[in-house]
C-alpha cells in the first residue's frame, strides 16, 4: 500500500494504518531525535511525543508537504521544548562570522570517517562538539547536511528563509569543524 | 549515503550561488583561481566535508524494546 493510501486510512481512524506509518518512520525519527538531543532516553521520549502528536493531528495533515517533513517539524519542536526546559545550559555564540573561520589552524585531518560505529572515542568528541552548538543552528545543520533535506524544506521546518538557512548552515559547519579541529590537534 | 562525483564547475556554481554571484563574475573567477592554488583552502574544505560525514555516519538503532514501548505508549498494540 502506498503512503497516500495509508494516510487516508489513518485519517479515517484505521489503527493498523497508523501502526504501519509509525513503523515506517520510527527509526528515522528516533535517529534524528538522538542527533539533536545526544541522549537515548530523551530521544525516545521525543520520538514517543512526536508519534502521539501525529496520531492526534493526522486529520489535519493536508498532504501538501511530505509526511516526513511534517514529522521532522514535530520532532524538532519537541526537542526544542525539552531543551528550553533545561535552562542551565549555555551555548557558544555564533554571531561573529569572521571569527568562525580560523585561518591560523588549518591542518590536514588524518582521521577518516570509517568504522565510526566502533569508535567510541570519536563519538564522544562528536557529542562534545555538537553539544556546544545552539539548538537553532544544530537543527538546521542536521536537517540539511545530515538528513539531506533541501534548503527549502529545511527552511519550511524551522520557519526561516532560504538565505537565513544558508547563513545558519555555514556558521554551524564552521563551528563544528573548528571544535573538532581543536580536539584532533590536541 | 552514496558518494556523488561532482565537477569543479558544479562546486564553483555552488559557491558562487551561495555568494549570489554569477559564475563568470570577477569575484567568482578570483575565487576559482585562489582555490586551485591554495593548499590551506583545500585542507579546510576537506575538514568541513569530513565533519559532515562524521555526523552522517554516527547513527543509533531503535531497539526492539523501545519499539514495543512506543506502540504501547500510543495504544497501537
Amino acid at each position: 500500500m502506498d503512503e497516500k493510501e495509508l494516510i487516508k486510512k489513518a485519517q479515517n481512524g484505521d489503527r493498523k494504518a497508523l501502526a504501519e506509518l509509525v513503523r515506517k518512520y520510527e527509526q528515522t525519527i528516533y535517529n534524528f531525535s538522538f542527533k539533536i538531543c545526544r541522549d537515548k532516553e530523551k530521544a525516545e521520549h521525543a520520538m514517543q511525543e512526536t508519534f502521539m502528536s501525529m496520531i492526534k493531528n493526522i486529520g489535519q495533515f493536508s498532504g501538501k508537504s511530505k509526511l516526513s517533513t511534517w514529522l521532522y517539524t514535530i520532532v524538532s519542536n519537541h526537542c526544542l521544548m525539552m531543551a528550553r526546559a533545561s535552562k542551565n545550559k549555555t551555548f557558544a555564540s555564533l554571531d561573529d562570522e569572521d571569527a568562525l573561520i580560523d585561518e591560523k589552524n588549518i591542518a590536514e585531518w588524518k582521521i577518516t570517517p570509517q568504522n565510526i560505529a566502533e569508535n567510541n572515542e570519536l563519538k564522544n568528541l562528536l557529542d562534545k562538539a555538537i553539544d556546544k552548538l545552539p539548538y537553532d543552528y544544530r537543527i538546521v545543520f542536521l536537517l540539511r547536511d545530515v538528513e539531506g533535506l533541501s534548503t527549502a524544506e529545511t527552511g519550511q521546518i524551522v520557519k526561516l528563509s532560504v538565505p537565513a538557512v544558508k547563513s545558519r548552515l555555514h556558521r554551524a559547519r564552521a563551528f563544528l569543524r573548528n571544535e573538532l579541529n581543536k580536539m584532533f590537534l590536541q | 549515503m552514496k558518494e556523488e562525483k561532482v565537477s569543479c564547475k558544479e562546486v564553483m556554481h555552488h559557491i558562487c550561488d551561495n555568494l549570489g554571484e554569477d559564475l563568470d563574475s570577477p569575484k567568482c573567477r578570483a575565487i576559482k583561481e585562489h582555490l586551485d592554488n591554495c593548499e590551506n583552502c583545500q585542507k579546510y574544505f576537506d575538514s568541513v566535508e569530513k565533519t559532515i560525514k562524521f555526523y552522517q555516519m554516527y547513527n543509533v538503532e531503535l531497539k526492539e524494546e523501545a519499539h514495543k514501548r512506543l506502540l504501547d505508549y500510543l495504544g497501537l498494540e
